[in-house]
């Protein structure tokens, strides 16, 4: 089928399910217990499942709106987040051992030699690299429109024999935890 | 024993000596080994801990106590600044029981901190860290003591800061910096002041000198330090905040040792404050004000790391209750006793994180005490100890502190809310052993949780033993400096015990209600307050930040440049001189005629008066 494309303005259908969920989440930072979460997570589910079939969409607003107010009025001060979400504790926590990849080159030989396989095969890799920049930047010109470009994805390769643009930034991304 | 003050000297400059060697080794071009944390630091530490012991039965056996002098480092005519070092009953009795605190500490930071490739440099500050505060124990001058003061400062800086991709570790890090200089105002304030009249910063020389002398400033600049090293209420916020520090560092530094400076100040120079009531009462009202704020913030935290930080600030606030009280010795005690069981309530904390996979909330811990049974354990002792039950280590210092409360015809108000506070430790430390250990667990069962390293259990279980046995140990050992009143009505003598089992029911009470959930979303307004802990720091780091942006905007724009500028200066100028020319230029408007004839007039005035 198609798929649409996101864009700044969100539907009706995306805000009441936003709504949804950030309201499980506050409901499960005040009900500790799960059981009982679970009754009142059921009762927030019945509350919208009643109105799910409402046609008229000035009446459809308007009880989101008044959804979002009591939202805002009962929701927990110190929310539950994930420890790897923004905002919590372990959040960018191994961001300074990210190192970029250029620090590579600068070792000391003696530390290069511990690993020769890899830099065995690093000078191919730059040299691939150099040779498939032009031809990325030359993709890239050609395929984002003139306003800007109305995503963050990179497009793939196109023609037969290229490399995707910027695949040198990915492939030399460091490790999600690096220790 | 005429060896003793050689023995007492070379021993505490031995261990000076050894903690150094490890540092030391570091300034070497030559990379350490892996082990060398384990291997060089942990060793040293343990050793110096014995060692220290020897001092310490020397002390405990016949009171001898020992100050040094080792070099004149500074002096003038006028001034004399030496390196000396004052090893009396309080720094002989601290340092045996900071190195052993901070033995354990290491052993577990080896287990907590052994994925980190940085481990050997993270024990290389806590290494100087623990130099530092020993050179701020010992110190026999305001200078030294100074510098021990700083140096844990900026430790604990290096050390919040520790993992500084993180920004709010940053900012934790900047704002105990910032907090902790404010206080610095104080303490220097009161250096400078003693300098100044008394003329020497050697204890000796200030306690002789003083006496004369109305020391109300100084001593407030003290207690300005102390609210900022030993976050009282006002200067405070930066030590929940500390608490994006490892495990380890909020152990050692924001529970055992470098919070405990400004009390340990405030101790060291009671001899000044005695017969000073303002002073007195200056740290009674806001020790109390202190421990009751935070004991309230604490009450419905869910950050398990934050409701120990506060109950260390709540425990704060009483030392310093009772140095308002005039009791600097059972302050001394509370440091030492408290010392054991918070830095074991933190490596307990910190073993259920490292189990749990990073997770600090307690709302998704639980049921623990079926899977890490002498984790939990140790949890419910160091609570038990913290709370004041009888016999364990807390009772001793807390009961003792509570009864001169009491006794005492001071301020009924800093009373009540010293017995309130008491009664909301029992609270929140059995929320936290409600939350995590019993019950069902409400974490998914991801990593298997086990208690089989030997690197966490021992250290947890020596803190156990000294949370037992500390109290008792140092109360039958030491004689108290003053008379304790003995005999007083039942109602008083069983006040902290009523209070804190009052706490303990109402608690029971209210984990029974979150557990039967009667309203989906309890959001009430004291619920509000104390979860955003009283809305202080939503407050001041506000408010304060803005006032000086907008006094720099009023300065830059109103000030520079509207006044100095166009009132005042160039501008200025110019509205002055604008209607003088325009004056100025009417006149010259190019009538000739009547210039012409002005002239001939004046010319012909001129050569009648000339000629006659």
């Amino acid at each position: 089928g198609t798929a649409k494309m996101a864009s700044a303005y969100l539907t009706h259908q995306q805000k009441v399910l936003r709504l949804y969920k950030k309201s499980l989440r506050h409901l499960e930072s005040w009900c500790i217990f799960r059981d009982k979460y679970r009754f009142y997570a059921c009762m927030l589910r019945a509350r919208f499942d009643e109105n799910k079939d409402e046609k008229d969409m000035v009446k459809a607003t308007m009880m989101l709106k008044s959804g979002e107010e009591e939202f805002w009025s009962n929701q927990h001060p110190q929310p539950y987040i994930f420890p790897d979400s923004p905002g919590g504790t372990s959040y960018e926590r191994y961001e300074c051992y990210k190192v970029p990849e250029w620090v590579l080159d600068h070792w000391h030989p003696s530390e290069k030699s511990m690993y020769p396989d890899y830099f065995s095969k690093r000078e191919q890799w730059k040299k691939l690299r150099a040779q498939s920049w032009d031809k990325e930047v030359a993709q890239l010109v050609a395929e984002t429109p003139a306003a800007g470009p109305r995503t963050e994805a990179l497009p793939p390769a196109r023609k037969e024999g290229d490399l995707p643009p910027l695949w040198w930034q990915y492939v030399t991304r460091p490790r999600e935890r690096p220790t | 024993m005429y060896l003793t003050p050689l023995t007492m000297t070379s021993s505490l400059i031995f261990i000076f000596l050894l903690l150094l060697y490890p540092v030391l080794t570091t300034l070497s071009p030559h990379p350490q080994s892996p082990d060398w944390a384990t291997a060089k630091v942990k060793t040293a530490v343990k050793l110096a801990f014995f060692i220290s012991l020897l001092p310490l039965f020397l002390f405990l056996n016949e009171g001898a106590e020992v100050v040094t002098t080792t070099w004149s480092w500074m002096n003038t005519h006028t001034f004399d600044i030496n390196i000396s070092f004052k090893f009396d009953f309080y720094s002989i009795i601290f340092t045996p029981i900071a190195l052993y605190v901070t033995w354990s500490i290491l052993e577990f930071a080896s287990w907590y901190m052994h994925a980190d490739p940085y481990m050997n440099r993270f024990f290389k500050y806590l290494l100087v860290f623990l130099i530092a505060m020993i050179v701020l124990v010992t110190a026999n001058n305001l200078f030294q003591l100074f510098i021990g003061w700083e140096g844990v400062g900026i430790m604990s800086f290096l050390l919040i800061g520790w993992w500084y991709g993180r920004a709010d570790a940053n900012t934790a890090a900047l704002q105990a910096v910032l907090y902790n200089r404010v206080g610095d105002i104080g303490l220097i304030l009161a250096m400078a002041w003693i300098a100044m009249n008394i003329n020497s910063w050697e204890m000796q020389q200030m306690f002789s000198a003083a006496t004369t002398f109305d020391l109300t400033l100084p001593l407030l600049g003290l207690i300005v330090a102390a609210t900022g090293k030993s976050a009282q209420f006002g200067l405070h916020p930066w030590l929940p905040s500390a608490m994006e520090g490892p495990t380890p560092v909020s152990a050692l530094l924001h529970s055992s040792t470098m919070v405990v400076a400004g009390i340990f100040l405030l101790i060291r120079l009671s001899p000044l404050m005695e017969h000073n009531q303002v002073a007195l009462t200056t740290c009674l009202c806001l020790g109390a004000l202190t421990t009751l704020f935070t004991a309230t913030c604490a009450l419905t935290q869910n950050d398990i790391k934050k409701i120990v930080a506060f109950s260390t600030s709540s425990q704060l606030g009483l030392m310093m209750v009772t140095i308002g009280l005039n009791q600097p010795q059972l302050a001394f005690l509370h440091i030492c006793t408290h010392a054991f069981f918070k830095a074991m309530l933190f490596l307990c904390s910190g073993s259920i994180i490292h189990s749990l996979n990073d997770e600090q909330d307690i709302r998704k811990m639980g049921g623990m005490h079926h899977l890490t049974p002498f984790t939990s354990s140790c949890l419910t002792i160091g609570s038990l100890a913290l709370t004041g039950t009888p016999f364990l280590a807390g009772f001793f210092s807390k009961d003792a502190i509570i009864e001169a409360l009491n006794n005492s015809y001071l301020n009924a108000w800093a009373l009540v809310l010293t017995l309130l506070a008491t009664s909301f430790t029992a609270v929140y430390s059995l929320r936290v052993v409600y939350f995590v250990s019993m019950g069902h667990p409400r974490f998914n069962s991801l990593s298997p949780i086990n208690e089989n390293n030997p690197a966490v259990i021992n250290p947890i279980k020596r803190l156990a033993w000294g949370s037992i046995v500390a109290g008792l140990l140092i109360t039958s050992n030491i004689l108290p400096l003053k008379t304790p009143i003995m005999t007083m009505p039942p109602l008083l003598k069983l006040a902290a015990i009523l209070v804190t089992i009052i706490g303990l029911l109402t608690a029971l009470e209210l984990a029974s209600l979150t557990n039967k959930q009667f309203k989906a979303t309890p959001n009430l307004p004291t619920h509000h307050f104390s979860n955003m802990l009283g809305f202080f720091p939503t407050v001041t780091h506000r408010l304060t930040p803005k006032l000086n942006l907008i006094l720099g905007q009023t300065i830059a724009g109103q000030m520079v440049d509207q006044t100095w500028m166009e009132k005042v200066g160039p501008k200025a100028i110019v509205t002055l001189n604008t209607p003088l020319i325009a004056a100025t230029n009417d006149i010259q408007r190019g009538m000739i005629k009547t210039y012409l004839s002005l002239f001939f007039f004046t010319m012909a005035l001129a050569m009648f008066s000339l000629l006659y």
